[in-house]
């Protein structure tokens, strides 16, 4: 029975406990959840930290990997001005062996900062004490590493740091034109913006609580959203070629006092653009380093009338409709008086009439008035419908570059001076891309590429978005395009330019152009002069343009033929082009 | 606790014997196969000791690679850091500004018409001529770096120097033994007593 007794009150008194430990536990559980929550979850939440994982922008790079724009690491140092104390802080030094404590005020430590960074210590101070109360204040942004280093080293109690990516074009102004600009919440012009998509980086954040000493608690780490990078955007140029293209047009630009220059290299069987360069430049670098009318690529963006280097595609096109061959006969007056208006055209060298100049002979001399002539043989809408086919006012290159202009043909019914005056470029306008398509045409056997600038988009995790290649569509037969090509070889053997045009060895297609510019009222003295062509003849593989705008000190396209020469120069160099091993056919200008 | 209705069941013969003799109770098979359990509570108990040991050596060790890698992942991030800083310095040595400037400091001049020569056959193509028209770049770079600040240039007195101890060594080729003194290359040149591959000209 004692037995009995003992078992049962065992049984109460572990029941007892039991019920004890729960009301216990219930206690504490309601003062955790309930009384000291709001305390409990503060302290939990400062040691609770959610940092950002920045993703880096992707660069963008030559056809040889030749780096254009990159992000580069910049930091930005901060001060928690709460912390500030006026008195300054002290910090341990070591001192010929002995340690000992040094106080530093706060001018003091500002001034050691601006010693290493060169920031203005009084705009610090203001910075620094606008909110005594504040927990976040900016005192220097974006220092580079070694700098950053040395303020951490400092190790002044109230500064922070915090990362600030940036851009960073290590070649400057080297296509700048192309690469475009960033402000500074994003992409403002150029391939930075066209191509964002594919540059573009996401931060991301990451989660994590931290211990009293500032540890991360393992196993506390949640990654919210990952960083992901952007993406590698392959431009088509080669960027030694696009520095020289710039410096050549740089030079020449300057020696003739020109507003402005474009140059093209473009790859005469892909459309690849190998160079597209423009004088002035941008420096992406520093924004300021350009006006505002020059820091976009203006042989994109900015039609103008190109002049006599349309030429080519008038005789081509008459060519192509069997209208006319090389050596079909002319005979150029003193001038051309368009029917019906009473208005004259002359050609740009006076003479009294009775030239007796071939196909080639107009082409080559470039008599404004052989062209008129010519444009007796074919409709209005015919010839408009060649220079649609040509690119001129029908869309873009196929570049695909921001902003890129159509230029403007007038359509049928036109006036009858334009529609004759069109047809050597005047009247109508085109880019410079659009001029460098027109010989990529005539060099490629009459098949027009779209011009590429862009060969493709690199993703972090190595996939490649490629840029199709676009599709050609033939303009001309390959019979008026090689024609062509070979009356235009003339312009280097038989013109008055020829001995500046030619590379010796090499058998070069090329065509003058000296343009009047439109102002306010008709036609003034202004020109825009251009030397339009292709090489080598016998197996064409690039195709350049170089235009310059308003030269001062020589207003023919004399002016552009050195740059031109020199620029095929380097293109045989860069691409060791070999020269010629057939000599060039006759091509009578006359008859 | 366990232990009770195997007493219980033993009672019985409890009575039927005689209270004079001092007799042991037989342990029964069920008592027999319940004194283990003394042994399993002892094993419950020690295995959780042992478990919370373990945990307390494992929070050490986590808490101690908790520290090792917020070091690590501070060093990993320190050193990309200054493998990007690196990679900067060197695009802004490589960019073509920069070559330009220290090789027009070297006095290399850019070259004319474009000349070939092929190895194979040791024939040259392209006509000779000298430079004629616009010689590109002969005045000096004209296309913008901000990133520039001269830190990229060579120290003229360094490559001097560097000449002048190879010309002190006897290494450096003088006019006297033929050498060409208009060379002014940045890398000293050697003999290479023929190691660089050349073609055999006719």
């Amino acid at each position: 029975m004692i037995d009995a007794r003992t078992n049962r009150r065992r049984l109460v008194v572990a029941v007892l406990a039991i019920f004890a430990i729960v009301i216990v536990f219930s206690i504490r559980l309601v003062d955790i959840q309930v009384v000291r929550a709001d305390s409990l979850k503060t302290v939990a939440g400062t040691n609770f930290r959610t940092d950002t994982l920045w993703g880096t922008r992707g660069s963008i790079v030559d056809a040889n990997g030749t780096v254009l724009a990159t992000s580069v690491d910049r930091f930005n140092i901060t001060a928690a001005p709460v912390n500030v104390h006026p008195a300054g802080f002290e910090r341990r030094v070591e001192v010929d062996g002995t340690r000992k404590l040094v106080r530093v005020s706060v001018m003091e430590a500002l001034q050691e900062i601006s010693d290493i960074t060169g920031a203005d210590v009084q705009e610090m101070y203001t910075a620094l004490t606008r909110d005594p109360d504040a927990q976040w204040a900016l005192l220097v942004k974006g220092i580079k590493l070694d700098a950053f280093r040395a303020v951490v080293a400092l190790r002044i109690p109230w500064i922070y740091s915090e990362p600030q990516p940036a851009r960073s074009y290590p070649n400057g102004a080297i296509a700048g034109n192309l690469v475009g600009l960033m402000g500074t919440d994003g992409p403002l012009s150029g391939t930075e913006y066209r191509w964002n998509e594919c540059l573009a980086s996401h931060n991301g954040q990451v989660s994590y609580a931290v211990s009293e000493d500032g540890v991360r608690m393992p196993g506390s780490e949640v990654v919210e959203t990952p960083a992901v990078d952007g993406g590698t955007v392959h431009l088509t140029i080669d960027a030694d070629l696009q520095w020289y293209t710039q410096q050549a047009l740089a030079e020449q630009g300057t020696a003739i006092g020109a507003d402005w220059g474009t140059a093209f290299v473009v790859d005469v069987k892909t459309g690849k653009i190998r160079a597209a360069a423009d004088w002035p430049t941008v420096d992406p670098n520093d924004l300021n380093s350009a006006g505002a009318d020059d820091s976009g690529a203006r042989s994109f963006t900015a039609p103008y009338e190109p002049g006599s280097t349309i030429k080519t595609a008038t005789v081509a096109a008459l060519l192509d409709a069997g209208k006319i061959s090389a050596d079909t006969r002319f005979t150029i007056p003193s001038g051309y008086t368009i029917p019906g208006v009473g208005f004259t055209i002359r050609d740009s060298v006076l003479h009294g009439g009775g030239l007796r100049y071939t196909t080639a002979g107009v082409l080559v001399e470039s008599s404004n008035i052989g062209i008129a002539q010519m444009t007796e043989l074919m409709s209005l809408e015919e010839r408009i419908r060649y220079l649609h086919a040509f690119g001129f006012g029908n869309g873009t290159t196929g570049a695909d570059f921001l902003g890129e202009d159509e230029g403007f043909v007038r359509p049928a019914p036109s006036d009858p001076i334009t529609s004759v005056t069109q047809q050597f470029g005047q009247g109508m306008t085109a880019t410079s891309a659009q001029v460098a398509s027109l010989y990529q045409t005539i060099a490629n056997g009459g098949v027009r590429m779209p011009l590429t600038l862009v060969e493709g988009c690199e993703k972090p995790d190595g996939s490649y978005t490629d840029v199709p290649d676009g599709e050609g569509t033939r303009v001309v037969s390959e019979y008026a395009a090689d024609t062509t090509m070979r009356i235009l070889e003339g312009v280097t053997t038989q013109y008055h330019l020829a001995r500046v045009l030619a590379v010796p060895g090499y058998r070069i297609a090329a065509k003058s152009g000296t343009a009047e510019v439109a102002d306010g009222d008709g036609y003034g003295s202004e020109r825009i002069v251009s030397i339009a062509g292709a090489f080598p003849v016998d197996d064409p593989q690039f195709a350049i343009v170089v235009t310059f705008a308003k030269p001062v000190t020589m207003r023919t396209s004399a002016a552009a033929a050195p740059t031109f020469n020199a620029i095929v120069k380097q293109v045989i160099k860069t691409y060791r082009v070999t020269p010629s091993t057939e000599p060039a056919p006759e091509n009578p200008l006359t008859w | 606790m366990s232990a009770a209705p195997a007493l219980r069941i033993a009672q019985p013969a409890e009575t039927s014997e005689t209270p004079t003799r001092h007799l042991d109770i037989a342990p029964t098979r069920a008592q027999r196969r319940a004194r283990p359990r003394v042994y399993a509570a002892l094993v419950a108990v020690g295995g959780i000791i042992v478990i919370l040991l373990a945990q307390l050596l494992m929070s050490i060790v986590l808490a101690d690679g908790a520290y090792r890698i917020t070091s690590l992942q501070r060093e990993y991030r320190d050193l990309a850091r200054e493998q990007n800083a690196a990679q900067e310095r060197l695009a802004q040595l490589s960019s073509t500004q920069s070559l330009i400037d220290n090789a027009t400091a070297l006095g290399m001049v850019s070259s004319g018409n474009p000349m070939f020569l092929d190895v194979a056959t040791g024939q040259a193509y392209g006509t000779v001529a000298g430079p004629r028209g616009q010689t590109v770049g002969a005045g000096g770079n004209l296309i913008g770096n901000a990133l520039l600040d001269g830190t990229t240039m060579l120290d003229p007195a360094a490559i001097a120097g560097a000449r002048s101890a190879e010309v002190l060594a006897g290494t450096a080729p003088t006019p006297a033994d033929g050498g060409n003194v208009t060379r002014t290359g940045v890398t000293p040149e050697r003999e290479t007593g023929g190691a660089l591959p050349s073609p055999t000209t006719r």
